[in-house]
């Protein structure tokens, strides 16, 4: 595999990962920029409408038309939150040309649709044009009604609510229900408009083989757009609050679940994140063997590190009148670490499941993208396996120092009903 | 038998190839060397999932019936030997092990990057290594239990299961994979022992390995530990499943923000290794749901769907459904839109444009599964527990018509055939 990146220009970053042995091509297109009540909804529709249309190709039944005489290759937004950001993520995979049955080039065609549809979008008057605007709103608003439907991940949702209260972190990545309705085809053109002008923009393309069209294409078209942006920072560490909170709600679930946040006041990164892996990273890690498998608590309790708000997300599917015991407990292994109590094995493991995620991630190309843009994020470019020697260096010492640099901040209850009436 | 017998299976379209052996221990193996990339992903599985519930083996006088779940359950407990847990032993090669139960096989799998060979020694080892006591199996109920009430919590789990429901009358894939708590409760060790012994038999499991491997390298080790088995004539049935669907509409609430729906329609079961049926399913269902079908964009202006709208064919052994899926607060219109277009393109055709456009995918989407490690090792399994060979589903796309679409669509999705599966949001 081959990274290499080179500036465009105007704070915007072109990165290729050459690697021969895929036989498709990916494009990514991050605009980072932060997440802000006023606009979140805005962008989320917006970066959803360049997906589905553009100006030469008006339609979503047109593009999908498009898209399967192309060997069914893909055109998709995404706009997740990082932290305070929300990098809007445009993205485009085909199959390579070598593959087509007449000789035709697929690659080409593919990125006019990319260009047309970044830079020229379905515009009419100075608004998305209403029709393709109409049904992306339509899915927005689907899209916040069903984020109770997945009851993990709406818990954890409700847990950033209140954890970042105050912070842009602790709003969603969709916007509110209100502010969608309250989105019009003018106004999230008008912040399209803004995003494209103001965003960080850092494009990735993987591919067997280089081809300098992809980068000219982006420069030439970045070149019509008056750019006036600036660099982000992603790590914003959340501040403790002076007491913990509890958020807590009654739902028809059969199962319950909790959440909780702990906040670190430790700088150390590569200390927290392996400290997470050996709390409940992997199935051998101390949730897991303990709260799991010896005390038959729950069917998962799991623990991850957020590097930008600086916190440890803990999270647990759990009996309503379990949650004590598995919450004690959790506190309990927390507090092993804290005293040292932490085995030679338990940090070999981690380890090796952290190098085994981290050397896979080179075969794929979505897994290529996503890492070199979180060490990008992160503030230091580096390959798989330098950032596993740097994870390899972290002491019992700098382990015992992070657990202790842990505070609960917020814990969230979602209690099922059935047990109570 | 007592010499490995080997192939080399071969892509007539692409000239994509993999390697099958017939090992003298009666296992099927199939092996797909990657070079270039870095991951290993095995997958060792045997042809019993949860609607195997009443089996015998050749030396069986009576028919056995077990548990719902049991298959599931057992898979659970494979993961932990005498000595210790399976995830330990992995923990110390840095693998990543999982396993799975579905309706008609169970896998145990890893994936790795480094130490491939010590982890398919791992592999091989502890499957062919049961051991159940009263205490593991008591144990197990809880973590399961709350299994199984963490998957009723998922709309998406329920919708699905309550259309299987209505469509069968008495076939088991009418029922949860884990079974349910009262029935997991009657599972002891001696029943364990039973199913592992008739189904865990390696005449009827399928080895399957892709990535950074070389075939002699796991030949050597299997020759080591795999343990022949005779073969003992394993004889499952189902219970006689009428034509006709059970009930043609389902609703429950839930909590959920939007409601979902899921739209099958019951198909008579392929036989087995009946590809073609499997691939015309396959184009049909996106023949008529595409989103850039007419009905497709007619549905998303009047608001009756919304982009996870999508359609899917699910089937197996005794079982062939062809099913629409998405999320709406007009089902029933969704159905009628269904109804309409199946009648449309039944009256007048399959448009040789979009029938083209709509292969051209599904063949491109194909090809790019054979760029993923793990997809290629599930490919291998899928394609051997299903009676078919790895690129058969290339070969046959690149050959269908769109006459042996239109067949499908004309004779089989009739609308006395479609159940009606919603879960409607409870107002609180």
């Amino acid at each position: 595999m081959n990274y290499k990146r080179i500036s465009l220009g105007d704070n915007i970053g072109f990165s290729t990962i050459i690697d021969e042995k895929f036989n498709t091509c990916s494009v990514s297109v991050k605009l980072i920029t932060e997440l802000s009540p006023e606009t979140a909804a805005a962008k989320y529709l917006a970066a959803d409408i360049l997906s589905i249309s553009n100006s030469n190709i008006p339609t979503l039944a047109e593009m999908n038309e498009r898209l399967s005489a192309l060997y069914g290759a893909s055109v998709g937004s995404s706009c997740s939150s990082r932290g305070d950001l929300q990098p809007v993520s445009f993205s485009a995979s085909w199959l390579h040309d070598r593959f087509a049955i007449n000789g035709e080039s697929i690659t080409a065609e593919m990125l006019e649709i990319i260009r047309d549809c970044l830079f020229s979008p379905n515009v009419i008057d100075g608004a998305f044009e209403e029709e393709a605007f109409r049904i992306a709103k339509n899915d927005l608003l689907d899209t916040i009604d069903g984020q109770i439907n997945d009851k993990r991940s709406y818990a954890i949702s409700q847990l950033h609510k209140k954890a970042f209260e105050g912070e842009p972190a602790g709003y969603p990545e969709t916007g509110s229900r209100e502010d969608a309705e309250n989105v019009t085809a003018e106004t999230a053109y008008k912040v399209y408009r803004e995003l494209m002008k103001t965003a960080q923009v850092e494009i990735f393309y993987v591919a067997p083989e280089e081809n300098d069209d992809v980068a000219e294409m982006f420069r030439n078209a970045f070149a019509g757009i008056k750019r006036c942006s600036r660099q982000y920072k992603f790590r914003a560490p959340s501040p403790l609050k002076p007491e913990t909170a509890v958020a807590e709600e009654t739902l028809d679930v059969r199962q319950s679940k909790f959440a909780l946040a702990l906040k670190s006041s430790s700088d150390d990164i590569f200390a927290l994140k392996l400290l997470s892996v050996i709390l409940g990273g992997t199935p051998s890690s101390k949730f897991f063997v303990n709260v799991r498998e010896k005390q038959s608590l729950c069917y998962y309790c799991a623990c991850r590190y957020s590097e930008t708000k600086n916190y440890l997300l803990i999270d647990c599917g759990v009996e309503r009148d379990k949650i004590q015991a598995a919450y004690d407990e959790i506190c309990r292994q927390t507090d092993e670490v804290k005293q040292g109590n932490i085995t030679d094995e338990e940090i070999g493991a981690a380890l090796l499941s952290l190098e085994n995620a981290y050397l896979a991630v080179q075969d794929t190309p979505s897994g290529c993208i996503s890492w070199y843009f979180d060490v990008f994020c992160s503030g230091e470019i580096i390959t798989p396996e330098e950032y596993f020697r740097k994870m390899a260096g972290v002491t019992r010492e700098r382990l015992i120092d992070a657990a202790k640099s842990l505070t609960i901040d917020t814990i969230y209850k979602m209690l099922s009903k059935e047990e109570t009436e | 038998m007592s010499e490995n017998v080997r192939e080399l299976l071969v892509s007539r379209k692409t000239g994509e190839s993999c390697i099958h052996v017939k090992h003298r221990s009666g296992l099927d193996i199939f092996i797909r060397e990657m070079p270039g990339f870095s991951t290993v992903q095995a997958l060792f599985g045997t042809k019993y999932g949860s609607v195997n519930t009443m089996f015998k083996t050749a030396g069986d006088a009576e028919y056995t019936s077990v548990p719902n779940g049991i298959a599931h359950f057992l898979e659970h407990k494979l993961f932990e030997n005498e000595e210790c847990g399976v995830f330990e032993l992995y923990a110390r090669t840095g693998a990543a092990g999982n396993a799975f139960t579905s309706f008609d096989k169970t896998c145990y799998l890893f994936s790795c990057t480094k130490n491939y060979t010590e982890n398919l020694r791992i592999l091989l080892d502890f499957v062919q290594k049961p051991y159940f006591t009263k205490e593991n199996v008591d144990k197990e109920q809880g973590i399961i239990g709350q299994e199984i009430r963490m998957t009723n919590d998922r709309p998406e789990w329920r919708v699905f299961f309550n259309l299987l429901r209505n469509m069968y009358h008495e076939h088991p894939v009418r029922i949860d994979i884990a079974g349910t708590e009262e029935s997991i409760a009657q599972i002891n060790a001696e029943l364990l022992y039973k199913c592992y012994d008739t189904f865990y038999n390696l005449n009827n499991m399928v080895l399957s390995i892709a990535g950074n491997v070389r075939e002699d390298e796991i030949l050597k080790i299997c020759d080591e530990l795999l343990r022949p088995c005779e073969d003992k004539g394993l004889e499952c049935v189902f219970p006689d499943e009428p034509e006709e669907i059970a009930a043609p509409e389902i609703y429950e609430k839930q909590p959920v923000g939007a409601s979902l729906f899921q739209l099958g329609c019951k198909c008579p079961p392929a036989e087995t290794g009946d590809i073609k049926k499997l691939m015309a399913a396959t184009v049909a269902i996106s023949i008529i749901g595409d989103a850039s079908s007419e009905m497709y964009g007619r549905m998303l202006n009047k608001g009756l769907i919304n982009s996870t709208f999508g359609g899917e064919i699910f089937s197996g052994n005794g079982y062939f459904s062809a099913i629409f899926s998405g999320e709406s607060a007009q089902p029933e219109a969704v159905r009628q839109e269904i109804f309409g277009e199946i009648k449309r393109i039944s009256r007048e055709g399959i448009d040789e444009k979009l029938f083209g456009r709509i292969r051209k995918s599904l063949y491109g989407s194909l090809i790019r599964e054979l760029n993923n490690v793990g997809a290629v090792a599930n490919l291998m399994i899928n394609s051997a527990m299903s009676g078919f060979k790895p690129f058969d589903a290339i070969d046959t796309v690149s050959e269908l018509t769109a006459e042996d679409v239109l067949r499908f669509i004309r004779d089989e999705l009739r609308e006395d055939r479609f159940v009606l599966s919603v879960i409607e949001r409870m107002e609180s």
